[in-house]
């Protein structure tokens, strides 16, 4: 149904030269696999699907069409619509070069282990899913669909209690363990929208803001690091955790700090809306100075 | 299963040698030669022309250079000012140390060279790896037929070796040499212009199977050739020394490959037939 | 053949360890890999490990030589340590290929690499063979590799359902049947025959066919998803690629090599700038140029062993197969 709609819409902006290129998903290596592709002629958009296994965020390609001819036209679902938020906030897209079309989402799907066929309703959502407080996109040009019912989501930051709750001894083992497994691929700073520096601390070998060995003081680093980079402009996509190869829990620490600035600047959520500043991209009178 | 047939080394091929730098040349604002030897004064190991060592001040980095000449006890790096570990270079003294590793890289073809005409093209740095080859036929002179450099620079300030333009290699029999810089300067007298078109104006002729060796920035390489192609040389007699960030030098990092090849250990030196084989990613 | 029962392995990893370090895939918290046994640890010989072997022979980080420096006075001491013998069980045959791979790469063409070399010949290689895809996404089969053999190990366990069957490969594995001979049986064994594999990419020509495509317009579309990310070339047995870097406080410090990534921006980064491969195009056809064509033209065998750890674990889905399907039926 959906994806019916996908494809005359896209046909349509195609057709009529209002969008040189778009964004959406098709079918990957098996039915459970949706992946990223990029459609540039009307007679390709029988390639677009939606389905519950479209989990990436396409908002992070719309860098590499900044300087494209013409707009570029991207399916968003609630979480990728934060994500464009994020990055025309970060004056890192402009607004007007791009179309968005929303898509209302109940959630994506875990992959089964065999490739055969089955039911997916009897899939798990994703983790990231079960925690979306934001299912219909905040933002769009068009919408597809109608919107969906805002789920029953856990306690924002009980899994941040969780480890709060641990004796300073236990935290330290649970992240040390997690931090060895890290294997510094870099594939959650790839994949976060609020990760959009043309080039990354961590890539300018010449300053050596870090090492290159692969240890636990080293992963931390580049773990509390880009945690930080991204405070207050993080906008619960959960893609990080989602890429990580070893199933490292990324969201834990930036809902960490997600906490820690609802404690200290009070309620915010980011990418919501373009007129919202990121938390620490502005300041009030009465901002807490505890540390003055 | 293809035969894994393991090579013979001596020596772990990552692990250098300490020595010191014993002289340093200031050539041009930002080039300098450093002459390296071990503590004990000998050179850590014997080159053959156009092959590469790896040079390092052992807290900044390393990287791979090629070994402009050697004496009897040094060896000679002429470094352009470019990034951190150039930079650092540039600062040492007379007296700091360094490490080599190497030599690596295959040289040039001395053999097909030999018995021939040999024309040298460089310009601005890139004259340094042809210099090995220069002063290897310098010396070994009867092996070889007649000799002509054509090198340029951007302006007579940044032309390199003048010691070597002006004095050393003014007086070898049957070697000529042909100067030009981008733009002059009051005291200038020679030509004026770019190294191809300079090579047209000369017309150096490829006859009795003339081998052209050639360095410099990629794009005056390219307008070379095309200079060489109208004058008729052979794409196996144009020989050039690639580049690519190295690391490992010994071929097995990966780093340096252009298609199949690693520049570290197959390279740098290819000749223009063999590059025409090769992908064009340098 | 030698037979031992499934449930028989611990008690043999356990006599083994008695007397030297054994890596095997030990269950626990966190993505499967070979680690070190200890008595009586559990183990998981189910499917292959989500991180391959190849750091058991090259390590993420390896330390080369220690270093003084303070400009006038400096000194280096090599860190090489020749490696005590050790066991390393229960790879499966895309690893064993992959190990194979890697050999060409650190031991032939001019130089041999000692780090890798000391820690090759003084490890003992049990493997296990497959009689079917471990994970949907395995390919191994297409990929010049027998899914239920390996060659170029010490011992090889073929899966006979609640046992396996070894036969040595090498003198070191007959002296290690030998020695553990209490533990094993002898039987007659059927070996099951291979079952199908979901995914079957089909690799005839497509070497000869990608050296006309360095230029081709595929390779534009394909790299657009890509993230950039080094997820398939740190997951990957074959990959291994490293870089050569410091760590330095005040005077002293030590070199290592350490895993690098042609899939990040800065990898073929020169000092001035330059770069051969600006951008995600030029990486990603990198990447798949060297696991079927230049490799293959170099060593004579391709670089990947269809072990599909890429295609299950990219962020985006890119696959191997289905790039290599897009290459044969691209028209030149």
């Amino acid at each position: 149904m959906i994806t019916e709609k996908m494809r005359t819409a896209a046909k349509d902006l195609l057709e009529k030269g209002e969008v040189t290129t778009v964004i959406g998903w098709e079918k990957g290596t098996f039915w459970y696999n949706s992946t990223p592709v990029f459609i540039s002629k009307p007679e390709e958009v029988d390639r677009l699907v939606f389905d519950e296994f479209c989990a990436n965020n396409l908002a992070k390609y719309l860098m590499d069409y900044r300087n494209a001819e013409g707009k570029t036209a991207v399916f968003v679902k609630g979480c990728d619509a934060r994500g464009v938020n994020r990055l025309v906030q970060d004056y890192q897209v402009n607004r007007d070069k791009v179309f968005l079309i929303g898509i209302p989402c109940s959630g994506m799907k875990e992959a089964p282990k065999t490739a055969e066929k089955q039911d997916s309703s009897k899939l798990p959502l994703l983790k990231k899913c079960q925690e979306c407080a934001t299912p219909n996109p905040v933002v769009y040009d068009l919408l597809l669909g109608d919107p969906v019912s805002e789920r029953q989501v856990p306690d924002r930051f009980s899994g941040v209690e969780a480890i709060e709750g641990k004796t300073a001894d236990e935290k330290y083992a649970y992240w040390q363990s997690m931090h060895s497994q890290c294997i510094r691929c870099y594939a959650c700073r790839n994949a976060c929208p609020a990760c959009n520096c043309r080039e990354c601390c961590f890539d300018a070998n010449g300053l050596n803001w870090l090492g290159k060995q692969n240890n636990v003081q080293e992963n931390q680093m580049f773990a509390m690091t880009r945690a930080m980079h991204v405070a207050g402009r993080c906008i619960e996509c959960g893609e990080c955790e989602r890429v990580c190869p070893m199933g490292l829990p990324i969201m834990e620490i930036n809902r960490k700090i997600l906490k820690d600035i609802n404690e200290l600047f009070g309620p915010q959520d980011a990418g919501m809306s373009l007129e919202d500043k990121p938390a620490l991209g502005q300041f009030k009178l009465d901002d807490p100075e505890k540390f003055m | 299963m293809t035969q894994v047939v393991r090579a013979e080394t001596a020596v772990s091929p990552l692990v250098p040698v300490v020595c010191k730098i014993v002289k340093i040349v200031l050539e041009t604002p930002d080039v300098k030669t450093f002459h390296v030897s071990t503590p004990d004064g000998q050179k850590p190991f014997t080159p053959m022309p156009g092959q590469l060592g790896m040079l390092s001040i052992l807290n900044v980095g390393e990287g791979m250079f090629s070994i402009t000449t050697q004496g009897p006890n040094h060896l000679e790096f002429s470094i352009k000012k470019t990034g951190v570990l150039t930079d650092a270079l540039h600062e040492a003294e007379v007296g700091q140390t360094v490490t080599v590793r190497g030599p690596y890289g295959n040289g040039f073809p001395i053999d097909f060279c030999k018995g021939k005409d040999v024309l040298f093209i460089g310009g601005g740095i890139g004259l340094a790896p042809v210099r090995s080859l220069i002063t290897y036929a310098i010396q070994n002179r009867s092996d070889f037929g007649k000799l002509q450099v054509i090198y340029g620079s951007r302006s007579p300030a940044d032309l390199v070796f003048k010691e070597d333009l002006f004095e050393n290699w003014t007086s070898v029999p049957e070697m000529a040499l042909d100067l030009t810089v981008d733009r002059g300067d009051d005291e200038w007298k020679g030509n004026v212009g770019f190294v191809p078109a300079f090579i047209e104006q000369l017309a150096p002729s490829p006859e009795g199977d003339k081998v052209c060796v050639l360095c410099g920035p990629p794009i005056m390489i390219k307008f070379c050739l095309q200079s060489l192609a109208k004058l008729g040389f052979k794409n196996e007699n144009i020989i050039t020394t690639l580049e690519m960030r190295m690391k490992c030098g010994v071929g097995k990092c990966g780093r340096c490959n252009i298609g199949s090849c690693f520049v570290c250990l197959d390279g740098p030196v290819f000749t223009l037939a063999q590059m025409q084989n090769m992908p064009p990613e340098y | 053949m030698k037979t031992i029962a499934k449930a028989k392995i611990n008690a043999l990893l356990d006599e083994i360890a008695k007397k030297s370090n054994v890596l095997a895939p030990v269950a626990g918290d966190g993505a499967s890999k070979f680690a070190p046994y200890t008595q009586g640890a559990p183990v998981s010989l189910d499917g292959r490990t989500l991180l391959p072997p190849k750091d058991i022979f090259f390590p993420q980080t390896e330390k080369m030589y220690k270093f003084t420096n303070n400009s006038l006075e400096g000194s280096l001491e090599s860190s090489f340590e020749a490696t005590k013998p050790q066991v390393l069980f229960g790879i499966r045959t895309c690893d064993a290929k992959s190990i194979h791979c890697l050999d060409h790469v650190f031991l032939t063409k001019g130089f041999v690499d000692e780090f890798y070399q000391t820690k090759r010949d003084n490890t003992l290689i049990v493997s296990i063979g497959c009689n079917g895809p471990a994970e949907p996404t395995c390919f191994c089969k297409s990929m010049d590799v027998n899914p239920q053999e390996a060659d170029n190990v010490d011992v090889h366990l073929y899966d006979l359902g609640s046992e396996y069957g070894a036969v040595a490969k090498s003198e070191a594995g007959e002296a290690f049947l030998a020695n553990y001979a209490a533990l094993f049986g002898d039987a007659d064994v059927k070996i099951p025959e291979v079952a199908g594999f979901p995914l079957n990419p089909n690799l005839e020509g497509v070497t000869e066919k990608l050296q006309k495509m360095f230029d081709h317009p595929l390779w534009e579309e394909v790299s657009r998803k890509c993230l950039g990310c080094g997820a398939c070339t740190y997951l990957c047995p074959t990959c291994h690629c490293f870089d050569v870097s410091a760590r330095v406080a005040g005077d002293q410090g030590f070199r290592f090599r350490c895993w690098d990534s042609c899939m990040f921006s800065e990898y073929t980064r020169m000092a001035g700038g330059h770069n051969p491969r600006p951008s995600k195009k030029e990486r990603v056809r990198n990447r798949f140029l060297h696991k079927l064509q230049y490799f293959p033209e170099r060593y004579g065998e391709l670089l990947c062993t269809g072990c599909g750890r890429c295609v299950s674990k990219c962020p985006v889905n890119m696959d191997i197969t289905n790039i290599i399907k897009q290459v044969r039926e691209v028209e030149l």
